[in-house]
């Protein structure tokens, strides 16, 4: 039967060609490190979040009246309703750390460098786009933590003179946060960000097989002297196949990501819902040390000790913008950061920085 | 006028006029509905709100407070942070109006005292008569 199915296929659309070229006789670099693996891993994430989501899909209401009863209901009622909100929920915060942590792997391996500006862009677009979905998908629950973070994100355009008005009231829909955003980022949650976010992976993944897998700097360099002055595909003869061999890797590390999930349902079910997500939006009761996400903490804590709404905010979309546009800052041809001191220098002062703002936000 | 050029004009000319006619539509959709509310006073009782103490009331769907200052009598107040739109609580013993979510601090006529709010607090109109109180 399955080698009737294997003919049928093999006739149509070349199934032994498209195996050898894509998976077996596919190679990635000798020296490729775990670190590579993260992408795949941010990958079936996003897959699980689709199929949580689809399933909470089923028992969610998207109104204002009945939404907050109705996530209650699938952690209270719903047989294994818990299990997949809790997923969906640690699921989101965890995928913000792969895609951040594949990001800092890319920058550390100097993986952006020519030709893959394209790939680092798409990538970065991807990192936003993730936390867009996490500031979306917060809303839906309507409670007072959802409430009062989203009016916090909804008003931070007004930091912009002439426009920033005119962009809130089209997020908000209305003067304050209401029913009418609750239904404008269900939408967005729950259509456009899915669809805009399958495309730039398939851009993505186009764009790292089309120039081909990039090699750590450490080590013999595996791919062809610089200058590039033309399109050319790196390859990698000497090195390990993608299947089976980088594919055991990565299933490795989707076993590490699932350990730290359910280890974070079972013992720390209540680190990403404290008491304020039970409790139901109130419009006119902002809570008492209200703090946004762990992943919203540093630019909290940057908004809080700068004097001045619209710098802060300038400030943090300058960085980003820095953040997105770094392959055509970084114009030195060297990418072992191990042989560029400043460069070593710039990176671990921003980690240390933005860990440090975290921790202040935590705790201020 | 060659005729690719005539072609390459009038297509730009109709992807200009579609996507105008779709763009317009499009952000009338999504614009908050127009047309204000009509303004709403509310009148209260002198007696609920005692020399030293604040009461929050909703003003034309927007959160206000109204403050009996000891020897400076009351004022109605936004509670809106003019931050980042996080609501201001009244905190008698510092007498002050303080946001919970980045800290600000406001005295009792508004003004910013500490923080990153750019303004003070929208003040509203109020009357003040023998047994009761006219906001709005």
């Amino acid at each position: 039967m399955w080698r009737k199915i294997k003919n049928w296929l093999e006739i149509r659309i070349g199934l032994g060609d498209l195996i050898r070229t894509h998976l077996t006789e596919y190679r990635v670099p000798k020296n490729i490190n775990i670190l590579y693996t993260l992408g795949f891993v941010a990958l079936v994430i996003f897959s699980i979040q689709v199929i949580t989501g689809f399933f909470l899909l089923v028992y969610y209401i998207p109104y204002s009246e009945m939404a907050f009863k109705s996530v209650q209901d699938i952690m209270s009622t719903v047989p294994y309703g818990w299990l997949f909100r809790q997923m969906h929920v640690v699921g989101s915060s965890l995928m913000v750390v792969v895609v951040l942590l594949h990001a800092i792997a890319v920058f550390f391996m100097g993986g952006y460098k020519k030709p893959r500006e394209l790939t680092w862009i798409v990538g970065t677009l991807m990192l936003l786009i993730t936390i867009t979905f996490c500031l979306s998908g917060y809303l839906l629950p309507w409670s007072q933590l959802s409430y009062w973070a989203t009016t916090i994100a909804t008003t931070l355009p007004t930091a912009f003179p002439y426009a920033g008005e005119t962009v809130a009231k089209l997020m908000k829909g209305s003067e304050q946060v209401s029913g009418i955003t609750l239904n404008r980022f269900f939408a967005l949650h729950v259509m456009l960000l899915p669809l805009i976010i399958s495309v730039l992976v398939g851009l993505h993944i186009f764009l790292v097989r089309r120039v081909g897998i990039s090699s750590p700097p450490f080590g013999k360099p595996a791919e062809p002297e610089r200058p590039w002055t033309e399109y050319r595909h790196v390859s990698h003869p000497e090195g390990y196949s993608f299947f089976p061999d980088f594919v055991l890797k990565e299933i490795i590390m989707v076993m590490v990501f699932c350990a730290v999930l359910f280890f974070f349902i079972t013992f720390l079910p209540t680190l990403l819902l404290p008491e304020e997500a039970s409790i139901p939006a109130d419009p006119f009761k902002t809570p008492a040390h209200i703090k946004p996400e762990w992943y919203f903490l540093a630019p909290y804590q940057m908004l809080k000790i700068i004097p001045n709404k619209f710098l802060g905010i300038s400030l943090q979309m300058i960085i980003l913008l820095i953040f997105i546009l770094w392959p055509f800052l970084d114009t030195e041809e060297e990418n072992n950061i191990l042989k560029r001191p400043r460069l070593r220098w710039l990176f671990f002062l921003s980690l240390i920085l933005w860990m440090g703002f975290t921790i202040w936000g935590k705790y201020s | 006028m060659k005729r690719r050029r005539f072609l390459n004009l009038l297509l730009t000319i109709f992807g200009l006029t579609a996507a105008g006619s779709f763009l317009y539509p499009l952000v009338r959709f999504l614009a908050p509905a127009g047309g204000k509310a009509e303004a709403k006073q509310i009148t209260l009782k002198k007696s609920e709100i005692p020399v030293g103490t604040a009461k929050e009331i909703p003003l034309n769907n927007t959160p206000a407070i109204i403050i009996n200052r000891p020897g400076k009598g009351f004022v109605a107040l936004s509670r809106v942070c003019t931050h980042l739109g996080c609501l201001v609580e009244y905190d008698k013993i510092q007498n002050r109006l303080i946001c919970p979510c980045h800290g600000a601090l406001f005295d009792l006529e508004g003004n910013v005292v500490s923080g990153p709010p750019p303004k003070p607090l929208p003040k509203f109109p109020i009357k003040v008569e023998s047994e009761s109180i006219l906001i709005g």
